[in-house]
């Protein structure tokens, strides 16, 4: 079955600022692709351009098929999106926005029955304008899904909200999967990125940096292990030197990171160092790096080579 | 197209909905016209004259407005940015939100004429092109609520924008402001402006001959409308983020600014930027001056002179011989004595002041009339006969004696009258001439009316002519208006609303007799020849 979306070498500029810089990936059916990346990375130019509302500069774009460049229309069909800053009339009630947005589409899910997916029966005929932050945002939901889409686009579906709300939220992403909808999510928080999706690709600086499923992308860092450890005295300085990997404070500091992917010989050495030196160890632990190291450090590397 | 419909339903619903848009659609409008109705509760027929500029104001003020306002903050909030997610097209949501408050407006000036008529104006003469009228005007504004949406980046930028647009066009544009009462430079530029032809148009179906009478101004409307709506169509921003300044749409505002300027143009070109009551008041000024000096007195006119006046009509009162006719309506076929009975049994009659003229007996006669400047003082007073007018004290023409008070209940009135004469227009045009002659009419028409105040209103005008006149200019030009009472402009007899008096006598005859015996009364009490009592 060939990917539900398909983008290659999408690019967009605003005036001098290139926002999106030859961004490629595919979605296949079924999965929930996540776009992680900082603020302004070029996630919500991304979705906007596979919806239509900013004309790209280059690239191909195909989502079910359709070549989106030439029938924004067609593809908005099939596509359910809930995107940040959209709102609803203060007046209007869920039920009455849910209908009302249903009829712009050839084929729609009864009002009811969205209302009762999304939770929102107590709140069917009261004005949006008295809903709570929670309750606005399943109502998105409930709108992006009023055709039945194939494809559901969110763009940081959680952002503002509480963390019980969060929760719900995650919830219902994680019912879309079940449902067999395949989703495209945006989202800065990797914690939630690495709960819900199926596959990631990392954008930064308009520029995707890397692109796998969450433990792939962790397997693949190069400073896949972490070793954490305390001392009972300040690290001199050639020791410090004799581990380029070595993070570390300085000063009266008495903890270190050490990042390797050699994990057993590193322990050796340095257990042995300190050994030698007569440096007591106090404490000493090994993590796996966390999606987190994986995007710092793929992120930060990007402000270096923009200088350069 | 699909959505255009429930989109329509709902903008409507929701606007019902909203407290806010229910009290400036629907409230203020009434208001305003309550307003009008104290204002002007002197007219004979309520409201019947207002309802161009009262209709145009509640379009103007719902499009430059209400709809801009509406359309700017729901783009602020990202409301249309939702929309947008939706495969409905751009042309289905401005379409849907232009009817929804079409209709809006249509209902409000609805309502403003239900109570207009329970005020007591009758049905419009032609309800039916008043529909067609008021849409045009509706779209010729909406396409400009468009615009000023599409130019707008923000709530606040729409209310400048919109104050920008709907002050002058009050003022200066023809709206709550009446074109005769603006300087040429105002009437040049309200051209251009859509305001003067929706007044225009809707006045004519409310009052006047029809559509068919008003062609320009549905063109000059559907013309801007076109215009408007296509430019707000194509500047369309759908993101609160898509500034003006960086919009690829905003070449789009010249179509707008073309049809304001083509219409303008069109105007200049075809002559109609002065309206016709002034333009009719200025020819007849611009034929008595044109008139040829062949005649250097009104009492020695060449009888054989060839006809070179163009206005000749009424004509025959220049007299060839010694004696002039005053006011000599009753003595030209246009009046026989009988059709004015009070005058004709108590008083002599105007024309038994002077001994009647051989040219009375012949109106087709087209002598050219010497300009008042050729009149001397000399002259009037050996033409003039004093004795045989009617008394002051009488029923025509009544003058107060100054120790007379007025009658208490004429008071508000009088006051009225006193305070509207300071700013009255037609009585502050600076050609000496037809401002005597429209301050004259004022006591010229109380007294055919033969309101309770009429004896009192002469003193107030002559105390205005006698302040601002020249004494020896005034005379002359007395003489003059008084031996060509039908020679000028009566378009003032219809404006005299501001003085708190009803328009127009139906006999103007009548009207014209008045006011010549009330020029030789003054010019009694001016030269001494016939002092006050």
């Amino acid at each position: 079955m060939p990917p539900r979306v398909r983008v290659s070498d999408l690019r967009k500029q605003y005036g001098a600022f290139e926002a999106v810089r030859g961004v490629s990936f595919d979605i296949n059916d079924g999965e929930i692709f996540g776009l992680l990346g900082p603020n302004g990375a070029g996630k919500t130019t991304t979705i906007e351009c596979l919806l239509g509302l900013i004309v790209p500069d280059g690239g191909t774009m195909e989502i079910c098929g359709i070549d989106a460049r030439r029938h924004p229309i067609q593809v908005r069909e099939k596509v359910g999106a809930a995107l940040q800053t959209t709102a609803l009339q203060d007046r209007i009630t869920p039920r009455e926005a849910l209908q009302l947005f249903g009829s712009f589409y050839r084929n729609r899910l009864p009002a009811d029955a969205l209302l009762e997916r999304f939770s929102l029966m107590p709140k069917a005929d009261s004005p949006v304008d008295t809903l709570s932050g929670g309750q606005k945002q399943r109502l998105a939901l409930a709108l992006a899904f009023v055709n039945n889409p194939e494809l559901v686009f969110l763009d940081e579906p959680t952002a503002g909200l509480d963390a019980h709300s969060r929760r719900e939220l995650h919830a219902e992403i994680h019912a879309m999967r079940r449902d067999g909808h395949t989703v495209l999510l945006t989202t800065h928080q990797l914690d939630e990125a690495e709960l819900l999706c199926d596959r990631i690709a990392i954008i930064n600086r308009g520029r995707i940096v890397a692109t796998g499923t969450p433990r792939e992308l962790v397997a693949r860092s190069t400073r896949a292990q972490q070793i954490t450890f305390e001392t009972d005295q300040p690290l001199p300085d050639d020791v410090v030197a004799a581990f380029p990997g070595l993070t570390y404070p300085g000063g009266s500091d008495r903890r270190a990171t050490l990042h390797t992917n050699t994990t057993g010989p590193a322990v050796l050495a340095l257990v042995s160092t300190l050994e030698s030196r007569g440096i007591g160890l106090h404490e000493l632990h090994l993590q796996k790096a966390s999606l987190e190291d994986v995007f710092v450090d793929l992120t930060e590397a990007e402000p270096a080579e923009r200088t350069t | 197209m699909n959505g255009i419909w429930p989109q329509l339903r709902m903008s409507l619903t929701l606007y019902f909905r909203n407290r806010m848009a229910m009290l400036y659609g629907y409230l203020f409008p009434s208001v305003f016209l309550l307003a009008f109705y104290v204002l002007y509760r002197y007219e004979r027929v309520p409201l019947v004259r207002y309802m161009g500029e009262l209709l145009t104001v509640t379009i103007l003020g719902g499009a430059c407005f209400g709809m801009a306002t509406t359309l700017v903050s729901e783009r602020e909030r990202g409301v249309w940015r939702r929309y947008r997610l939706a495969p409905i097209p751009t042309g289905a949501l401005v379409l849907s939100t232009v009817v929804a408050r079409y209709v809006l407006l249509l209902t409000a000036g609805l309502l403003q004429i239900a109570l207009a008529m329970a005020l007591g104006m009758p049905l419009p003469v032609h309800p039916l092109q008043l529909v067609v009228a008021f849409s045009l005007a509706a779209l010729a504004f909406l396409g400009l609520g468009l615009v000023i949406a599409m130019l707008a980046d923000n709530v606040p930028a729409v209310q400048a924008l919109g104050q920008t647009i709907f002050l002058p066009m009050l003022i200066i544009g023809g709206v709550a402001v009446p074109l005769t009462s603006l300087p040429d430079w105002a009437l040049h530029l309200s051209a251009f402006f859509p305001g003067r032809y929706a007044v225009e148009a809707i006045q004519a179906t409310v009052n006047g001959a029809g559509l068919s009478t008003v062609g320009f101004s549905l063109v000059a409307l559907l013309l801007i409308g076109v215009a408007a709506c296509a430019a707000g169509a194509g500047m369309f921003r759908w993101d609160a983020k898509q500034r003006i300044a960086t919009s690829s749409g905003k070449g789009w505002l010249a179509v707008a600014l073309a049809g304001w300027v083509s219409v303008g143009l069109l105007a200049q070109w075809q002559g109609r930027v002065i309206p016709m009551e002034l333009a009719a008041e200025r020819a007849a000024i611009a034929s008595a001056a044109a008139a040829p000096p062949a005649a250097p007195t009104p009492s020695a006119p060449a009888p054989g002179e060839p006809a070179n006046n163009p206005s000749p009509s009424s004509t025959a009162d220049a007299s060839p011989a010694g004696h002039t006719v005053i006011a000599a309506p009753a003595s030209t076929e246009r009046q026989t004595p009988g059709a004015s009975p009070t005058t004709a049994a108590q008083t002599s009659t105007p024309s038994g002041l002077i001994t009647p003229p051989a040219a009375a007996a012949a109106p087709s006669t087209t002598a050219p009339i010497a300009p008042w400047e050729k009149v001397t003082i000399e002259q009037v007073m050996a033409d003039l006969v004093f004795d045989r007018l009617p008394p002051d004290a009488g029923v025509v023409t009544p003058i107060a004696s100054t120790a007379q008070d007025p009658p208490e209940e004429t008071w508000t009135d009088l006051d009225v009258m006193y305070n509207g004469l300071q700013t009255w227009a037609p009585g502050r045009v600076p050609d000496i001439l037809t401002r005597t002659r429209n301050l004259l009419f004022v006591p010229a028409v109380v007294d055919v009316f033969q309101l309770p105040m009429e004896a009192h209103v002469p003193l107030m005008v002559y105390e205005t002519l006698e302040r601002d006149i020249d004494r020896d200019v005034l005379i002359r030009v007395l003489y003059w208006i008084a031996v060509n009472p039908d020679e000028g402009s009566d378009a003032a007899v219809d404006q005299m609303a501001p003085l708190g008096l009803p328009n127009g006598p139906s006999d103007m005859q009548e009207v014209r007799g008045r006011l010549g015996i009330y020029a030789v009364k003054l010019i009694g009490r001016l030269t001494g020849a016939r002092p006050a009592r």
